[in-house]
């Protein structure tokens, strides 16, 4: 019983995580931009939240939100205007429910106490409203009532009276005009099908048939009285399209021609014949239709962009799953494709007809395999646009805090990042975008002096290029002050007084440990950590970083990702008998060097001569205490690394190529050296260890 | 004293039968718990992983997870021998994770009443006795039990952690 409580709140938690998160986004666009659509969701959202509360057992959150609920259904009913004072009050109940849900101890105690406050305040804007609302009866006061639009209810009438009609005493005109009493004939479909050439019309009998939409605010058995005496001798039907006819029924995508049917814009007749006709044709029913010209082409289109959102919706439900499920598929997928190589090499060794047939099923089976690896992978891709949207809160109050004007713009929500990347991304992006409200937009008055707008830009946008994943935090503000960034670096003592140094080594800088850009750019202080603690997130993520910048015209800062942390392209290089896996991220080149360019340097190592520059040399072989093949760096290769911006070029006796490799993780603590830092499994079953060159290189200088 | 009456009561519903994986190293016979026994694999391919602990053999390749394995005749400071074709590795689980002992050959399932279940006795200072449970007898053979949580004991984790600083 306990256990099930639990999974609820567990449910709950996850639930309120999204709708919370989505909430924040809504509330943030609703912001001077006020739309009743946009309002209905955020509606919706706090409608759901009380519900799965109450569900969960949190009865606190459940009455809070039935508060908050009424309040807004005065917006809805248009009795409260949304102003500012109404979003920051959305906000901060929004702040309430996280510090109630997900906060700490401490947190929630504050909370609680908050609770009547924010309670009182909601109190009195309703309170306000009704009062002001007395006098204007016509208003649709009460908060709970449902709005207008929503007890009018839509239904599709379809009617075939029998010939012989008129016979009976019944004129099938009085009926529609009863209907027409009662509410209004939205579109109606007069079917003249069956009417026979004028010579052989018989003006007492019923050729007409119709098809109409009906809105009116009876319910169903009222509309079916109104047919009483002909239900049971004539094919009546009448059905509710209420959901279907708003476009608010999402728990199924439908056709096209489904749609254009149930907004009464064509009958199911023609529908059928379009349909069979598309089946001859294979051309697109919207074409069809429109070519026969049922409907116009403006009435297609909004069937089709209401496909389109319903379609939308849909898609963005989703299954979660937990991630080592994905790496344990991922695992046993890894097994079938060992297994399938070994088969292979059997196949190899046989000579048979048979094996012809046999090597054939197999590449069929190989390439069912790579599909299957990239779907899997593809599964860990998450859209980056959930992360970029929650910073819109974070601008919003930065900018008021700093008060500046920001106007901040989100580009290439729908670029796909592996979770865990995205996961880790969020606190350094949040660290950049900070530095460009502070330090980087300046105040609206010194815009206006320096000829800009008095609204900031700020633009995080992110894209795919060259299977890498890249993320901008761009800003118009006045730009990086390199006289400053300069001065700073002598005096740490990075260059010297009159070294020529360019403009993009200088704003590197600002990525050293110690080099604190509150000092630099000499605005506000006071911020937590460094760049420098930016770029060793954002390495740790195999990523890089960059940095632009032009005086007066703002900043921009590059982030470039790899697609995935699961998946790497990985150098196999020999050493001895052993195969070790070198990220070809971090491969400079690889070369074989003259005898003399080797040299020892007294108490400090080896070093390799490479392009004009010493790079210092690790034997591989004698760094990790295995035997090689080769001893003697000329013999074997060097393969030039870089870790930030030291290289180092490492000996190994051969290189056998590049291949995409999946990384698993090394429990246990196996390895005690940094300079290893995972495993792969290669084509052959074995396991061959990844050099982690940023571990082999600080291991190295130590 | 009920709970005299009790106590052994419940000692002798604890006895019961236990049941190990028995297995040769060199002469003698050691046993570890069944249920923490996952499988048992020949000798395979193993990667050795540089500057690691010196008892640890390397990792291997199972299914598709990347597992270490153990030599244990270095852990129980033995002299090595050459792998054969008795030669095996035990997997068990250890935190939720696979762990691989290499050992001589393994040799059956037995039941073990705890009665024939004794605590370690004294050991020479030269082993570290800690991932020695118990030793047991079935018959006429002497059996030493392991605790295989404590086969990457803390003090090997110690040592780690000072080669580190």
């Amino acid at each position: 019983m306990s256990i099930a409580i639990n999974e609820i709140q567990e449910m709950f938690l996850e639930e309120s995580r999204e709708i919370l998160q989505n909430l924040e986004t809504d509330i943030i666009q609703l912001e001077g931009n006020f739309n009743k659509e946009l309002f209905d969701n955020i509606f919706r959202y706090v409608h759901t939240l009380k519900g799965s509360s109450g569900i969960a057992g949190f009865n606190n959150l459940y009455e809070f939100s039935h508060q908050l609920e009424n309040l807004m259904d005065l917006v809805r009913s248009e009795v409260v205007k949304v102003d500012e004072k109404i979003i920051d009050l959305l906000l901060e109940c929004l702040d309430w429910f996280k510090s109630m849900i997900f906060g700490s101890d401490s947190d929630k105690k504050t909370a609680e106490g908050n609770k009547q406050n924010l309670l009182n305040v909601i109190f009195e804007i309703i309170q306000k409203s009704i009062v002001s609302d007395s006098g204007k009866k016509n208003l649709k006061s009460a908060p709970s009532a449902q709005s207008g639009s929503d007890r009018l209810k839509y239904y599709r009438i379809k009617t075939v009276f029998r010939e012989d009609i008129y016979e009976f005493g019944i004129d099938p005109l009085s009926i529609i005009e009863d209907l027409s009493k009662n509410g209004r004939i939205v579109k109606r479909k007069v079917n003249k099908s069956k009417l026979p050439d004028f010579s052989k019309i018989n003006p007492e009998k019923c050729y007409i048939s119709w098809e109409m939409i009906f809105e009116t605010e009876l319910n169903y058995d009222r509309i079916s009285e109104i047919f009483l005496f002909v239900n049971d001798d004539n094919s009546i039907e009448i059905s509710d399209i209420t959901e279907k006819y708003l476009g608010r029924d999402v728990s199924s995508e439908r056709k096209i021609g489904e749609i254009l049917v149930d907004k009464g814009i064509i009958s199911e007749e023609e529908m059928e014949n379009v349909v069979l006709e598309q089946q001859k044709l294979n051309s697109k029913i919207g074409d069809i239709i429109l070519e026969k010209g049922l409907a116009s082409k403006e009435d297609v289109n909004n069937a089709l962009q209401e496909q389109t959102a319903v379609r939308s919706r849909i898609e963005n439900s989703t299954v979660r799953v937990d991630t080592g499920k994905l790496d344990s598929l991922l695992n046993l997928l890894g097994e079938i494709v060992i297994n399938q190589s070994s088969i292979n090499r059997i196949a190899e060794e046989l000579d048979d007809e048979v094996v012809f047939k046999l090597k054939n099923s197999l590449h069929g089976l190989d390439r069912t395999t790579r599909e299957f690896q990239e779907q899997i992978m593809s599964i860990r891709m998450v859209q980056i646009g959930a992360t970029f949207e929650q910073f819109r809160r974070f601008v919003r109050d930065s900018a008021k805090e700093s008060g500046k004007e920001i106007n901040f713009v989100i580009e290439g929500k729908e670029t796909e990042l592996d979770k865990t990347v995205i996961e880790k991304i969020s606190d350094p992006l949040k660290h950049m975008i900070r530095n460009s409200i502070d330090h980087g937009i300046e105040t609206a008055e010194d815009r206006i002096a320096s000829g800009k707008s008095p609204t900031g830009n700020l633009t995080l946008r992110a894209y795919h290029q060259e299977g890498n994943v890249f993320i901008e935090v761009k800003d118009d503000g006045h730009g990086l002050n390199t006289v400053k960034i300069r001065k700073k670096a002598v005096s740490l003592g990075l260059i010297s007084e009159d070294e020529e140094v360019s403009e993009s080594r200088l704003l590197n800088f600002i990525f050293n440990p110690g080099f604190s850009t509150a000092d630099q750019i000499g605005a506000l202080s006071g911020r937590g950590v460094g760049m420098d603690v930016v770029r060793t997130n954002i390495e740790a993520l195999r990523g890089s970083i960059e940095i632009f910048s032009k005086s007066g015209e703002g900043t921009t800062i590059r982030i470039k990702l790899p697609l995935t942390l699961a998946i790497i392209e990985g150098m196999l290089v020999k050493v001895g008998v052993s195969i070790y896996i070198i990220p070809l991220l971090s491969i400079i080149e690889s070369i074989q060097p003259k005898e003399e360019s080797v040299k020892t340097i007294e108490g400090k190592g080896e070093v390799v001569m490479v392009r004009g520059e010493y790079v210092p040399l690790v034997r591989v072989y004698d760094f990790f205490g295995i035997n090689s093949k080769y001893q003697n760096p000329w013999e074997g290769l060097i393969v030039v690394v870089e870790s930030g911006e030291e290289r180092i070029g490492l000996l190994v006796d051969e290189l056998l190529g590049q291949q995409q490799i999946v990384i698993k993780n090394l429990y246990h603590d196996i390895a005690t050296s940094r300079a290893i830092s995972g495993a792969a499994i290669l084509g052959n079953g074995n396991v061959s260890l990844i050099i982690d060159i940023h571990g082999l290189t600080s291991e190295y200088r130590h | 004293m009920n709970d005299v009456v009790n106590k052994e009561k419940n000692k002798i519903e604890n006895i019961d039968n236990q049941q190990f994986v028995t297995f040769f190293i060199g002469k003698e016979i050691y046993g570890v718990d069944v249920l923490r026994v996952q499988e048992i694999i020949g000798i395979t391919e193993i990667t050795f992983v540089p500057n690691s602990l010196p008892f640890m053999k390397g990792v291997i390749n199972l299914r598709g997870n990347v597992v270490p394995v153990l030599d244990m005749r270095k852990k129980l400071n033995m002299p090595d021998r050459e792998y054969d074709q008795t030669t095996v590795i035990i997997i068990v689980e250890v935190k939720g994770r696979s762990i691989g002992m290499i050992v001589d050959a393994v040799s059956d399932v037995i039941d073990i009443t705890t009665e024939s279940i004794q605590n370690t006795p004294h050991f020479t200072a030269k082993i570290e006795t800690d991932y020695i449970k118990s030793i047991g007898r079935k018959d006429d053979d002497l059996i030493i039990m392991l605790e295989v949580d404590k086969i990457l004991s803390t003090d090997d984790l110690e040592s780690i952690t000072v080669k580190e600083s």
